[in-house]
């Protein structure tokens, strides 16, 4: 619980940094669309490789951003297979009859175990898991002896082929587009931007101030309430409990003697902030002025222009 | 045996590259019965990471740890029950708002216990007699902890740690924030504990004149280093402590002075007012 990092902004001086939050944010969301309108993996993997180009030109380091994106493989991989499985369009690429039997049930069990032996090599966690799905299906498809409990058959079509590769480079693109925001805006000026963009919506009742006020406010009290999660998990871990072991009641308790000590001082500190703001002549809805007032400039320009570019060739492509 | 620390190290993970350390190289043995050891050291020296080792919450990075016979070193070993162990060694942290949770104190007091699996009857029983131990009577035990002041929540807390009848008590600034008649009763108390149940006991604090009146063997961390591990009476006949940031007690900087004012033929190092006092008649006289 220690290493949670909130926010994965990563100092730079790229020129992704030298650009307002406001560009950027309303940049990515007009990206996306663009991204949405391409129609075929040709079109997508230039988009891809435009991105790539701006990472290297902006000094960013893809290795770590591929690092950031480590969590969302899973979901990558998810989406695949579930677009190779079940896309029945198209010409038939392979076609194989499968077999529960005793056999290939055996064949699964001793994969999976060499698969969790192997599996403190995390280096090649990923490969791993590859093989281990390759190996599923080999051993589906062969080991047939033994008392058989039921067949099915495994096709992959031209189409399913196609749009899982397709999906998956559009989710790429998307993720990509979405941590440079992240990794070169501080979650400060992020919320800056945003109270910025949103203040029309003043005209319906809505204070992007408050919003802005909010969201900068959760952001900062995230690591705070971790270290007084921990600290509490401490407390009562001397007290023997046992936050891994036990039955669903014990758990339960064990719990409640973390939750209820925590909303306490969460509570008690909201109070505290709420007084220093005020002793700090804080008024809600009143106009503050800032040390680093967001401004246009030459980037901005630029990367607007290149954005509108993009968006109206997707257009084009897409009408064409 | 009590806990037995052989060249302990610890440091906090900061990023892939970078540790804070904690605690470096600590060999101390603490026996399971009748000790009462003060942990002194300037804010950051590590007296807390040290005191979490104590009961297991923290596993050194290198060395070895020994709690009740039972070796623990920097790999979490399945065998080993961590939970057990914190049986035996019981830690106070410093605010009690971190531990009390339940609506009454006769519950929040009977959380440790039924942990570690004592009957519901029983434990309200214990509840009872720890409730008296530190010094509030029968009509807390149906009140809301969290409407109490400071220093009874501070005993209530403690209560809930004496529940589970550890041998060696742990105590994480137990006299912070509160007032100095306070701060005696509390020291008042741990003494009493002692007498009545023959337990260790290890007082983190910051308090020299509460240290030289009560301890009987004080520990000095400087920079998560052990520096000295003596009584209190050989620790400030030492010259030069203040470069550990630590402060002479109030007994011997008064009379220290007066002595070197005044020329008197008298003996400083006396633990408290009323020795003082009678010291420096003798000496006037």
């Amino acid at each position: 619980m220690r290493n949670i990092v909130i926010g994965q902004y990563l100092p730079g001086s790229g020129f992704f940094y030298k650009m307002d939050p406001r560009t950027k944010i309303m940049g990515v969301i007009i990206m996306m669309v663009a991204i949405f309108l391409l129609e075929t993996i040709v079109q997508l993997a230039i988009a891809l490789a435009i991105g790539i180009v701006l990472m290297i030109l902006g000094r960013l380091s893809i290795i770590r951003i591929a690092r950031g994106m480590r969590p969302l493989f899973v979901l990558l991989i998810f989406t695949f297979f579930f677009q190779i499985l079940f896309n029945r369009e198209g010409e038939l690429y392979l076609q194989e009859s499968m077999t529960v039997s005793l056999s290939s049930i055996g064949g699964i069990i001793l994969l999976t175990i060499i698969w969790r032996l192997l599996a403190r090599f995390k280096r090649f966690r990923f490969f791993l898991l590859l093989a281990y799905l390759v190996g599923i299906f080999f051993a589906f498809s062969l080991l047939t002896y033994g008392y058989t409990f039921t067949t099915f058959t495994f096709s992959i079509y031209e189409r399913g082929v196609e749009m899982s590769v397709f999906v998956v480079i559009r989710l790429l693109v998307i993720i990509t587009l979405s941590t440079i925001l992240t990794l070169t805006t501080k979650p400060t000026d992020l919320t800056q931007g945003l109270e910025s963009l949103l203040r029309p919506l003043k005209i319906i009742g809505i204070r992007s101030e408050d919003f802005a006020l909010i969201i900068s406010i959760s952001l900062r009290y995230i690591p705070t309430i971790l270290d007084e999660a921990n600290k509490i998990m401490a407390a009562q871990a001397s007290r023997g409990a046992d936050f891994q072991q036990g039955k669903l009641k014990d758990k339960i308790r064990q719990i409640i003697s973390l939750l209820v000590p925590m909303f306490i001082i969460a509570f008690k500190r909201s109070e505290d902030l709420a007084d220093a703001m005020e002793t700090r002549n804080f008024v809600p809805g009143m106009k503050r002025t800032r040390i680093h007032e967001l401004a246009f400039n030459m980037t901005d320009a630029f990367a607007s222009l290149f954005i509108l570019c993009s968006l109206a060739a997707s257009i084009v492509l897409r009408v064409l | 045996m009590g806990i037995r620390f052989q060249e302990v190290s610890f440091h906090y993970p900061q990023n892939q590259l970078t540790y804070y350390q904690a605690i470096a190289n600590i060999t101390l043995d603490i026996e399971s019965k009748n000790e009462f050891i003060c942990l002194v050291g300037r804010t950051g020296s590590g007296k807390s990471t040290l005191a979490q080792h104590m009961n297991a919450l923290l596993l050194p990075t290198s060395g070895t740890l020994e709690i009740f016979g039972t070796k623990i070193t920097a790999k979490r070993d399945k065998k080993t029950n961590y939970n057990s162990l914190r049986k035996h060694v019981g830690l106070v942290f410093q605010f009690p708002e971190y531990q009390l949770f339940e609506e009454t104190v006769e519950k929040d007091i009977m959380f440790g216990p039924l942990n570690f699996h004592t009957g519901i009857d029983e434990a309200k029983e214990i509840a009872r007699e720890t409730l008296k131990l530190v010094g509030l009577d029968e009509s807390y035990l149906n009140r809301n902890p969290f409407n109490l002041s400071g220093g009874e929540k501070k005993r209530v807390a403690i209560a809930g740690i004496l529940a589970f009848d550890p041998d060696i008590l742990v105590l994480d600034e137990p006299t912070s924030g509160l007032d100095p008649r306070g701060k005696t009763q509390m020291m008042e108390l741990f003494k009493e504990i002692q007498d009545k149940t023959g337990k260790s006991i290890i007082i983190i604090t910051h308090d020299m004149d509460l240290v030289y009146e009560h301890a009987s063997r004080v520990v000095v961390l400087y920079d998560g280093e052990l520096i000295y591990d003596e009584s209190p009476k050989a620790l400030f006949k030492r010259e030069g402590l203040e470069k550990y940031h630590l402060q002479y007690p109030s007994p011997i900087r008064v009379l220290k002075d007066l002595k070197e004012r005044f020329d008197l033929d008298l003996d400083i190092y006396q633990r408290n007012l009323s020795d003082a006092v009678t010291a420096l008649k003798r000496a006037v006289k």
